[in-house]
């Protein structure tokens, strides 16, 4: 196998993301790395919904939903088995079972993952719009759902005190798997089912591309990282309420993917580390001169110029050059 | 277009060096508050308070020859802002933290601070199992949320003779539902009944089925019980008396809000009565001087309790800065656990309860006519 110029590129951000993982480690405090952490956790949700919104086109509202069954199973699986007993009231096989973080991640990936085939049968049938809606409908109903399952979940108060397990290689390992996969998916000839469904359906289904086999899939992986990226959250917040996946949060991931580009691997990628980076890049300015919302306001308005000067995203829906293969630029049309 | 970029570009690295310009030789605490969000009416208030005593303790000559610096932490009504917010404070070297009015934020930041051995004050977090849950560093300025229910309760039984009541909790909070669970566990307690429970959402605007439940409930109840927040403690006195229904309501600190009055109007608010810490309508001296001192620095009087809950905070820290002599986190824990005592805006506070609550009054007001009026303060027995 010849090694060929993207290759060798991919090789080497590989590796000096393990150097900067390495030296992040050792160098930095604890605020910068949970910065870093949150980051690269914005990093694994903006790129998984960018498989389902951004290459098949499914405008789904419904990530955090995904993000909260993921955590929430992921948090109650390695909670102490001394706490369960004084917090919760799950049934015995649950409360005396206390799992290491990596299979209870998968656990959670896989129960949102199952989730989305659950839910995506009967809500992919819709489009547009339609879909929007009830793929906020999906939310709402996580959210109320985890609010009043008091036994499990403790309602709105949500779990606490679960172990700092979250750091900086664990999401960088989950960020790499998220990357890989996603472009995997875009480089194949799956992916550009997808993307054909994207640009027009009745045309894909002529060229015998199964439309709902592959929207459901799209969703389903969608939310598996999602998932998994609960799971992280979780685990570096310590404590997880429901009121965290709240529909805000689901419009500021759709907006990473908007202004990355939608169907960009590289854009959700740029944009996810900007937007978690920004606000914290303006808080001494908030806190020096006791102007609080600032850094919001001055967000926005870069989000504004971003969608007024790139209408269709920083890297539009294609990956930067030097990165995609040869006679593949990455894009589709 | 180029140099707009260039210029936009320089705009943000300079904000971006604008360095935290913090002097070597100062107290430094943490304030984590949410200031912009759903929660920046209640918190942000707490965070005036709060740097108002560090200014009041500075212009005195400051603690052990060194200034007090109150490091304000935006964290947005997120929690994932909070947990940040609270490792931004730890890894800018702060002797204690101090914030927030609610408990799932304090759940977020406290734990961090703990794990370091850091104390931790919250100025306006109810829960009665706070320090339990957190661990030593954990205290609470404010009474544990089964005091003030205990102290309505009461009340409502004691006072207004009421012993058919109707329950109203808000159910998207901690915070709401745990105070119901206590009041309706001292009211079976004194031999009342619960005759209705109902159910409402934060941000409902229309309460037209629960008042029909409470017109029809049998036996006929003799009290409302609502717990709310501030938004719709107005909302439901309104609506509950322009039914026609002349019951006492009661709740707690939820409705320690000049909105119980605003939104009826004063000929509908009557006959309400709430459990809230003794800060309202008070006269004692500490009192009068926050709210002068509070007036003059901020041209306005403090917005609610939590005003005064934020100043306590900071006080009952550099209390216990004074009696340790030095601020070095295991013996500045040792003198917080050791107050007694320190007469602090919103009422005395010692910590002898192995809970970790402290023991402070609370103050039953009751509103008649749009006025309010402080009718007895309560205290616990242990």
């Amino acid at each position: 196998m010849i090694m060929t110029r993207n290759r060798l590129i991919h090789c080497a951000l590989f590796i000096a993301g393990i150097a900067f993982t390495a030296s992040a480690g050792m160098a930095l405090n604890e605020y910068v790395l949970s910065i870093i952490n949150f980051a690269g956790i914005f990093i694994i949700l903006a790129i998984s919904l960018n498989i389902t919104n951004g290459f098949t086109g499914l405008f789904s509202l419904g990530h955090p939903g995904f993000m909260a069954i993921g955590g929430y199973v992921t948090a109650i699986l390695t909670f102490p088995v001394s706490k369960k007993a004084m917090f919760l009231e799950v049934p015995p096989w649950l409360a005396s079972m206390e799992m290491p973080f990596l299979p209870a991640l998968l656990i959670g990936g896989a129960c949102a993952a199952l989730t989305a085939i659950l839910v995506g049968v009967p809500v992919l049938r819709l489009r547009g719009h339609y879909l929007a809606v009830a793929t906020m409908g999906f939310l709402i109903i996580v959210q109320v759902l985890i609010t009043n399952w008091e036994t499990v979940t403790r309602g709105p108060l949500g779990l606490n005190g679960l172990q700092p397990l979250t750091h900086l290689w664990w999401v960088y390992a989950w960020v790499v798997i998220t990357v890989y996969v996603s472009w995997k998916i875009k480089f194949s000839s799956y992916g550009r089912s997808m993307l054909a469904i994207r640009e027009d359906e009745l045309a894909a289904q002529c060229l015998g591309i199964n439309l709902f086999r592959t929207r459901v899939a799209a969703l389903a992986i969608g939310a598996f990282f999602a998932g998994i990226a609960g799971g992280l959250w979780a685990h570096l917040v310590t404590a997880i309420t429901p009121a965290s996946f709240s529909l805000v949060l689901a419009f500021n991931i759709v907006v990473m993917v908007v202004v990355g580009g939608t169907g960009s691997i590289t854009g959700s990628f740029a944009a996810a580390i900007l937007f978690s980076v920004i606000t914290e890049i303006f808080r001494p300015l908030e806190e020096n001169f006791d102007i609080y919302g600032i850094g919001e306001i001055l967000m926005a308005l870069i989000l504004i110029l971003i969608l007024i000067y790139r209408p269709s995203g920083i890297f539009g829906n294609k990956e930067p050059g030097v990165l995609s293969p040869p006679n593949k630029k990455g894009g589709c049309l | 277009m180029r140099k707009g970029k260039r210029l936009f570009l320089a705009i943000v690295l300079s904000l971006a060096l604008i360095a935290p310009a913090w002097g070597a030789d100062t107290i430094k605490l943490g304030a984590l508050y949410n200031l912009t969000g759903g929660m920046s009416s209640i918190d942000a208030p707490a965070l005036n308070g709060a740097k108002l005593q560090a200014k009041l303790i500075n212009d005195k000559g400051g603690l052990l020859g060194k200034k007090i610096e109150v490091m304000g932490i935006d964290t947005k009504t997120d929690q994932k802002a909070a947990a940040t917010g609270a490792k931004k404070a730890l890894s800018g070297k702060v002797i204690a933290g101090l914030g927030y009015g609610d408990t799932t934020f304090v759940m977020a930041a406290a734990p961090l601070f703990q794990e370091k051995g850091i104390p931790f004050v919250t100025s306006g977090a109810t829960h009665p199992m706070l320090p339990k849950w957190v661990g030593n560093c954990m205290f609470m300025v404010p009474f544990g949320d089964d005091d003030q229910s205990f102290a309505i309760a009461e009340y409502t039984v004691n006072k207004l003779k009421a012993k058919n009541v109707v329950v109203w909790t808000d159910n998207s909070m901690d915070f709401t539902k745990a105070l119901s669970k206590f009041y309706k566990e001292r009211i079976q307690q004194l031999g009342g009944k619960i005759v209705l429970e109902d159910f409402f959402m934060m941000g409902d605007k229309d309460f037209s089925a629960q008042i029909a439940r409470l017109k029809s409930a049998n036996p006929k109840a003799e009290a409302v019980f609502i717990s709310a927040i501030p938004n719709e403690a107005g909302l439901t006195v309104k609506q509950i008396r322009e039914a026609g229904l002349a019951l006492p309501i009661v709740s707690g600190d939820g409705f320690d809000t000049e909105l119980v009055t605003t939104v009826p109007g004063a000929k509908l608010a009557n006959d309400v009565y709430f459990s809230t810490h003794t800060y309202r309508e008070d006269t004692r001296p500490e009192v009068v001087a926050f709210v002068q001192a509070y007036e003059k620095e901020y041209k306005r009087p403090p917005e609610n309790a939590f005003a005064a809950l934020g100043f306590d905070a900071v006080g009952l820290i550099a209390d216990a800065i004074k009696r340790a002599g030095k601020t070095e986190g295991k013996a500045l824990r040792e003198a917080l656990a050791a107050t007694k005592g320190f007469k602090a805006v919103t009422g005395e506070i010692t910590y002898s309860r192995p809970t970790g609550v402290p023991m402070k009054g609370v103050s039953i007001i009751s509103v008649k006519a749009g006025k309010y009026k402080v009718e007895e303060v309560w205290f616990p027995k242990q």
